[in-house]
């Protein structure tokens, strides 16, 4: 406890009284903390010297305690020197032998004693009597330490110690004490005589769930002109889930969040306000803790803010076109250590849907149906139907799903930390998938002193990760296709390989076969390291240094055993590693002035970031079984590997204006370069503009209590687009080929130097309005317009490249948003609801030359919807011989079109036949609280998409395929029979219906749904009864996820990505249905 | 104050060097700039490498094999499978194959690469460049022919006058090339070969093209253009170079099994190696999956009954070797009513299941593309003794041969030609385009999984399904593109 600046710099005497408190006060914590060691010192002082200056017997004395001096070396100057001659005495004595004659005086703070002039300490000395103590407490009745207690209008203060007890001279009874702690309400109450005060302090709510981060700042949310959605850690952590994004789905609007598969290692697709890019990605940039990049769990999660328009996208310019996702961690608070403990446990089932296969009587009976009559009773003898293999029973599983996780923060005021550890496994419902994951972090903040804070932050990440091992085709294609006629058991028990002759499907595969013996996992390790510097030049001028490393790392095993069938009898194993590497630094100035109603902040921002990649794989055979290690392989087969990289670079300026709390605008800067683009092109400038009004903080409005914010809001700007890979501007040869050993090279890549950014220039128009204290809405609604589109243009193959990635075209995204929350209900019983809608219109305005894009079987044309369907169009079944029915167009000579139908598939035309995207998506949720009782139920949904449901091809294929199970009819869909039949479905056919189950709109179906995603029920104990206990708080609930699903959707499971390559459901693994239940505890 | 200056300092140039830095020319590891990469004759011998690596490519070779073999009789699609090459057995074409689509813009993209070596090239700048670009040429002549009897009808009706496919031989990016005729792709592709045969020196192995190879490819091109003459001088050329033998029997019996280098009687293959291994996407996988473990392959395209009864007429014969029976317990194994004859003649090279370097041109098809010319020419006597050559080779001997004065019922010379090239030449890719070409149906009376009657299936010559559908994504991109009927 050494305490080195015992000299005060000559400052002025108002800044130094400033800094004195404030030492003071710092004294006093250490103080506080520190009652018991000072005790056990001697204190006894033996000192005789004659002409001494006052610092010299300062000095002697400090050797002889542990008593410390603060003082300023002016006063001490102004004393002569002095004659001492005092033996075994106390301190006290000492110094009031020594100041006898001389203009100091002197105070003391446990060990450490403060010296000054006669008069500073003059107000002090009439009131060392008047002495108020008391305990400080949160609204819970739970004690909080470092609780500012100040008098009102001096700097005389103390600091709650660890009990929240304090105690403080006061000058007179009427003297009032000011207790302020960050996150509550600062209280200021008056003496008024007593001399126990004790004080309940309340959290301060409003303003905590006020302040919005909005990447480079934070704000309050009123102060913002432009649309961003705030999702809090505690409506994020509602489904349980490991990842952050798909816990996105239906929590705000405008942000489409798709979890397209029920794997717990699959990812989920997330697009804010419509695709507006084709080939770029369409995902939005992600910003953990104030820079790009990063990695969270959800439990980790304070709060994730969605920028959506450009004002708020506008300071990661050229990134941001596909909006920001800002998330922020958890940090420490001063005061009392917490410790929270959360459990989770359930149990994960497969979902089927509206989807079932046919058993085996029905497949029989389906199959004899359209079988060559005079081979149907020699290849499927009748007996087939005694065996009835449930497939789908076999592959999956009731999964287990735990989540554990503690988290101890707290801290002082000048640091703060935030600890904590987690473990999350979900194991799959398809047998052998699993996802485990081991989190740890540490946040700390510590203020090193007035002028720097230092920020540290620290994620590691181990995952281990479990893909399906049958090898393949796979249990999941098995669970569809496999047929029930096949028995996975011999008679003696063991499992069938499927090869062994009398198998009717047509892989010959049986899954469980493959399960025995193979390995498919994935270990993943992640770091991310963070260390944020501020620095306070002067008053108002900050600078800010955030920097990051983040690392990851990854092995990949695929083991075939010798046994299993796809060991292929010599045993395989493919081993791959990949490693990344990103260095980002972004360095920022800001500057803040207020005069009168003028509010000024200025930032400025310097940013460069470095990523590189780089992959090995190898693949070897003939392994003795058992064995997965390419050490005991006996011939490499292939090895490969690479590096891969990109940088970006960074500058921005931004200025921000407020008056008086009612109107705002905004306004930025950036330029950015790409080492993406091609040479001419490389960097680029982005701008944006905001403004808003808050109505209600005019005089006019004020009188209207009704009306709590009535504001609206206004936003331009153009943003930019680089997820492309990396490389495309150059003109390639690939030197990854061979011939007979030679290496070879062949042209990879046209160059095209002019590639330049995409940009999107946007529109945003706001409104913000609370009533009764009860309602708040928000409305938005947008019109983004890119330019520029980074799209690969087809080329014909006889140019000697498929495509070309070229900036060509525009497309528009329009839409509205709708946010409404009500508080329907306040009191004891509380019923609040939040409803949210989005409407997005993708448009394509222009295209290169006019021409078509085609990806797949949509089509981006001019003047069309963004991922139209194109393909075949379905007219049904011809009623006289059940042939399948599809449209020709043809013009005549006069150039009329002319509609026929044809059962010739390749005489179909290729035609427009609806949009992949919803015509509006949004979520609802309702809770309703009574006393300790709470329950939680939030829907989203989808409308309007048609799916293209792409494995009907292979389980509903009209006899095309025979050695497969089928699908069986859904509601409303019948079979062709005899001539006269209006029907669904074509007659089936012995290897196949004239084409039937090829790509058409046959196969498009409906995707629209309502889904249940979770439903929570609470129970929070009384904290009476847990205080009991020395618990803080206790809670235990129950939860459902995905347990209602409404849609006409024939498959499994209607959700499928929404967006570039997605639209189609293919052998999906449905997303599961989830039961868990948990257990929160605070200490 | 000093301290508070430096510390000013350090953040001005902290700020500064966060926005100036960075040099952002970053380029790729495994690639080098097109400006730089056919520099010197190394960079143009690797670059012709890479063209050589292209033909090794799934969307290649497979689909040349498949492409063209199925649509006969020697094979039989025994089920459903998922390989729309299957349209093409089952006369079911639809515009949107992907194997025709994938095979259509690999050949384009070697065709490409190809021009942009020939175009480098002056003749006669070197030897190494010379031979260089004669490899070339004739890499492009192929790519060519094999596109134009994919996608043309053949060249004897309306005498090549049908559409073809686009001859591409210019670097143009923007272009959109409409079809030239069936008889402008073959001039083309012989004005090629024959450039070639004039520029290479170097006699390569097969692996490579050598003056040899183009004129092997050369007789073949004049037999199905109908111009037997040269047809049979460019052949001698080949024979009569002494640089091929015929394999004798026991080593042909295990030719997939040898590398390439190894057979004396490859003329030019397409060459595989470890590395290059397909494995499950590999041609020789869907004809044959090893009994001993059922586990390597699809194995569902099985010589046909037809063949096989072709074939059994003389047990001796050396060429039952490529067929695989599958017996299980020593029951005959079925698929649907198909008994499973695994084919065998793309596996086991080097000892791996379904590594094979496949042959294009081979010593045997000289002697028979003699034979076919002199049959057509009346050289009767020329043509029975080129077929006895390769049936003695394939172990048979007395009666088993042929006399022209005993052609043992199968009616003419010709006949006994086409069925030697179609026991010789089985699954090589060669079958439906000789009867075609010959204006002879195809008829299939054996079981199995083609068109609707699976015992009586005939396929006219002038059938608008001899021929593949354009690939629709070029139809749909390139307006001057004419469809098939």
């Amino acid at each position: 406890m050494n305490f080195n600046s015992k000299v005060m710099p000559p400052a002025r005497p108002k800044l130094s009284q400033i800094l004195l408190a404030m030492k003071l006060t710092t004294i006093l914590i250490l103080a506080a903390l520190s009652t018991v060691s000072a005790s056990s010192y001697s204190q006894m002082i033996t000192l005789h010297k004659r002409n001494i200056s006052v610092g010299e017997v300062l000095r002697l004395i400090e050797k002889q305690t542990n008593y410390h001096f603060l003082y300023d070396r002016r006063d001490i100057s102004r004393a002569g020197v002095i004659n001492v001659d005092v033996g075994n005495v106390s301190v006290e004595v000492a110094l009031d032998k020594c100041f006898k004659d001389q203009p100091l005086t002197y105070k003391i703070f446990q060990n450490t004693i403060v010296i000054k002039s006669r008069e500073y300490f003059k107000e002090e000395t009439l009131l060392k009597d008047l002495i108020v103590k008391g305990v400080v407490t949160d609204n819970k009745g739970e004690t909080l330490p470092g609780v500012s207690v100040k008098l009102k209008g001096t700097t005389v203060g103390a600091t709650t110690d660890s009990e929240g007890r304090y105690t403080l001279n006061v000058p007179d009874n009427n003297s009032i004490l000011v207790f302020t702690y960050i996150g509550y309400i600062t209280q200021e109450i008056s003496i008024n005589g007593s001399n126990s005060i004790n004080v309940r302090l309340l959290e301060d709510t409003k303003s905590l769930e006020e302040v919005v981060v909005v990447g480079y700042s934070s704000k309050q949310l009123s102060q913002l002109s432009s649309s961003v959605v705030v999702v809090s850690g505690a409506k994020l952590n509602d489904v349980t889930s490991d990842d952050v994004t798909g816990l996105l789905q239906g929590k705000a609007a405008g942000v489409i969040v798709s979890n397209s598969s029920g794997d717990p290692n699959a990812g989920s697709n997330i697009i804010i306000r419509g695709s507006s890019s084709i080939n770029a990605g369409a995902g939005p940039l992600y910003v953990v803790d104030g820079i790009i990049g990063g990695n969270a769990i959800p439990k980790d999660v304070e709060s994730v803010t969605i920028l959506k328009d450009a004002a708020a996208t506008g300071l990661y310019g050229s990134r941001a076109a596909n909006g920001v996702v800002i998330i922020t961690t958890k940090t420490g608070k001063a005061g009392k250590t917490r410790i929270d403990f959360s459990s989770t446990t359930g149990f994960n089932t497969a979902n089927t849907g509206n989807f079932r296969v046919m058993n085996s009587q029905q497949l029989y009976d389906y199959t004899k149906s359209f079988y060559p009559t005079d081979r149907f009773d020699k290849e499927i003898p009748a007996s087939v139907v005694s065996q009835n293999t449930n497939w789908h029973d076999l592959a999956f599983r009731t999964g287990l799903n735990q989540n554990y996780g503690m988290a101890v923060s707290g801290g002082s005021e000048k640091t703060q930390f935030y600890v904590a550890g987690s473990y999350y496994n979900e194991e799959g419902t398809l047998k052998f998938n699993s996802n485990e994951r081991y989190n740890m972090r540490t946040n700390i903040t510590h203020t090193i002193n007035d002028k720097f804070k230092l920020n540290v932050k620290f994620n590691a990440r181990f995952n281990n990760q479990e893909f399906d091992p049958a090898g393949l085709d796979g249990a999941l294609y098995g669970s569809y296709n496999n047929m029930p006629w096949d028995n996975p058991y011999n008679q003696d028990g063991s499992i069938n390989r499927g090869t062994d002759g009398k198998w009717y499907g047509r892989e010959q595969e049986n899954f469980l076969h493959g399960w025995q013996y193979n390995i498919n996992e994935r270990q993943g390790t992640g770091l991310d390291g963070d260390i944020n510097l501020d620095y306070s030049i002067i008053p108002n001028l900050s600078f800010a240094s955030y920097n990051r490393v983040g690392y990851t790392n990854s092995r990949n095993e695929l083991f075939n055993d010798i046994r299993s069938k796809a060991g292929k009898g010599l045993g395989r194993l493919n081993n791959g590693s990949n490693n990344g590497l990103s260095l980002i630094t972004s360095n920022r100035l800001r500057y803040g002035k207020s005069f009168g109603k003028h509010t000024f902040d200025a930032l400025a921002v310097g940013e460069i970031e470095k990523n590189h990649t780089s992959f090995n794989t190898v693949l070897g055979e003939g392994l003795a079984p058992g064995l997965h290690v390419i050490n005991t392989a006996s011939r490499i087969l292939s090895a490969t590997g690479g590096i891969s990289e990109n940088a970006f670079s960074k500058g921005l300026v931004q200025l921000d204006y407020n008056y008086d709390n009612r109107y705002f605008a905004v306004g930025s800067f950036i330029n950015e370069s790409s080492s993406r683009f091609g040479a001419n092109n490389r960097s680029a400038n982005f701008y944006t503009l905001g403004t808003s009004w808050i109505l209600s903080n005019e005089n006019f409005m004020k009188d209207r209590s009704k009306i709590d914010l009535l504001k609206i809001r206004a936003s331009y700007g153009l943003t930019g687009n680089a997820n492309i890979g990396n490389y495309q501007s150059l003109g390639l040869y690939s030197f990854a080929t061979q011939y007979d050993s030679n290496s070879g090279s062949f042209p990879s890549q046209m160059a095209n130097n002019d590639l330049a950014w995409e940009k999107a220039e946007s529109w945003n128009l706001g409104l913000d309005v609370g009533m009764f204290n009860r309602i708040s809405l928000n409305l938005d609604i947008y019109d983004k317009t890119t330019q520029g589109l980074l799209l690969n243009v087809e080329q014909p193959y006889t140019t000697g490249f498929g495509s070309v990635i070229k900036n060509v075209g525009s497309i528009q995204n329009r839409g509205l948003e709708i946010n409404l929350t009500t508080d329907n209900l306040k009191g004891k019983f509380k019923w609040e609801t939040n409803f949210n809608m989005a409407f997005n219109r993708s448009k394509v305005l222009v295209l290169e030359k006019g021409k078509d894009i085609r990806q797949g079987d949509l089509i981006i044309s001019e003047g069309e919807e963004l991922y139209t369907w194109n393909m075949r169009k379905w007219v049904g079944v011809d009623p006289a011989n059940g042939d399948p029915l599809w449209e020709r167009v043809s013009t005549d000579p006069n150039g009329n079109r002319i509609v026929t139908t044809t059962n010739s598939y390749s005489l179909a035309t290729q035609q427009n036949v609806g949009s992949a995207n919803p015509n509006f998506t949004g979520g609802m949720s309702n809770s309703f609280t009574y006393k300790g009782f709470s329950l939680f139920a939030f829907f989203n949904f989808v409308s309007g998409n048609l799916v293209y449901h792409s494995s009907r091809a292979l389980f509903d294929s009209d006899g095309a395929y025979y050695t497969y199970n089928s699908m069986v009819l859904a509601d409303g869909w019948n079979r062709w029979e005899k001539p006269g039949d209006i029907a669904t479905h074509p007659k089936p056919v012995f290897g196949g219906s004239k084409n039937s189950n090829r790509t058409s709109s046959r196969f498009l179906e409906d995707g629209s749904y309502v889904r249940l995603r979770n439903v929570t029920f609470s129970y929070q104990l009384p904290s009476d009864f847990v205080n009991k206990f020395h618990i803080g708080n206790a809670k235990f609930f129950v939860s459902g996820d995905n347990l209602l699903t409404l849609t006409k959707f024939s498959g499994m499971d209607p959700e499928v990505v929404l967006g570039p390559g997605g639209g189609t459901s293919s052998i999906k693994y449905p997303i599961s249905r989830k039961v868990l239940f948990g257990i929160n505890i605070g200490l | 104050m000093k301290t508070f200056n430096i510390k000013r300092y350090i953040l001005v140039a902290v700020l500064l060097t966060s926005i100036s830095a960075c040099e952002k020319s970053l380029q790729p590891y495994d690639s080098k700039s097109n400006e730089v990469a056919l520099t010197t004759p190394d960079d143009i011998q690797i670059a012709t490498y890479g063209n050589y690596s292209m033909l090794v490519a799934e969307n290649y070779t497979r689909h040349l094999l498949t492409l063209n073999e199925w649509p006969g009789d020697n094979v039989v699609q025994s089920g459903a499978d998922g390989d729309q090459a299957s349209l093409g057995a089952s006369y079911q074409h639809i515009p949107g194959m992907y194997p025709t689509r994938d095979f259509w813009a690999q050949s384009y993209k070697l065709i490409y690469s190809t021009n942009l070596i020939i175009e480098r090239i002056k003749d006669g700048e070197s030897p190494k460049l010379d031979q260089l670009k004669g490899e070339n040429l004739y890499l492009r002549a192929m790519a060519h022919f094999n596109l134009v009897r994919l996608f043309g009808r053949p060249y004897p009706q309306g005498d090549g006058n049908n559409p073809g496919i686009p001859i591409k031989k210019d670097l143009k990016a923007d272009d959109f090339p409409s079809r030239n005729t069936v008889k402008e792709v073959y001039d083309f592709v012989i004005a090629d070969l024959l450039k070639a045969v004039s520029l290479m020196k170097d006699s390569k192995n097969a692996n490579f093209a050598s003056k040899e190879v183009a004129e092997a490819l050369l007789s073949r091109v004049y037999l199905f253009k109908k111009d037997n003459a040269n047809a049979i001088i460019y052949a001698d050329k080949v024979i009569n170079s002494n640089r091929y033998s015929l394999a004798n029997t026991a080593v042909y019996k295990k030719s997939p099994t040898l590398v390439p280098e190894s057979n004396p009687e490859t003329i030019f293959n397409i060459r595989h190696t470890i590395s290059d291994n397909k494995d499950k996407n590999s041609v020789g996988s869907l004809y044959y999956n090893d009994p001993a473990t059922l586990s390597t392959g699809w194995g569902e395209y099985y010589a046909s009954q037809a063949y096989m009864d072709l074939l059994n007429q003389n047990p001796q014969d050396a060429r039952h070797a490529f067929i695989t029976t599958h017996y299980i317990g020593g029951v005959l194994q079925y698929r649907g009513t198909s008994p499973v004859y695994f084919i065998n003649k793309y596996n086991w090279q080097e000892g791996i299941a379904n590594l094979a370097s496949p042959v294009y041109l081979r010593l045997a098809e000289m002697y028979l593309n003699k034979a076919e010319a002199n049959a057509k020419l009346g050289n009767n006597q020329l043509a029975i003794a080129d077929v006895n050559l390769i049936r003695e080779r394939a172990g048979l001997s007395g009666t088993a041969l042929y006399t022209v004065s005993d052609l043992k019922g199968r009616g003419s010379v010709l006949n006994v030609v086409l069925e030697e090239r179609r026991l010789e030449f089985a699954f090589e890719g060669q079958r439906s385009g000789d009867l075609f070409r010959n204006n002879l149906p195809l008829v299939r009376a054996y079981p199995g999984l083609h068109g609707t009657d699976n015992f009586n299936f005939r396929v006219e010559p002038t059938d608008s399904r001899v021929v593949y559908y354009i690939p629709e994504r070029e139809i749909n991109i390139n307006p001057n593109l004419t469809q098939n009927p």
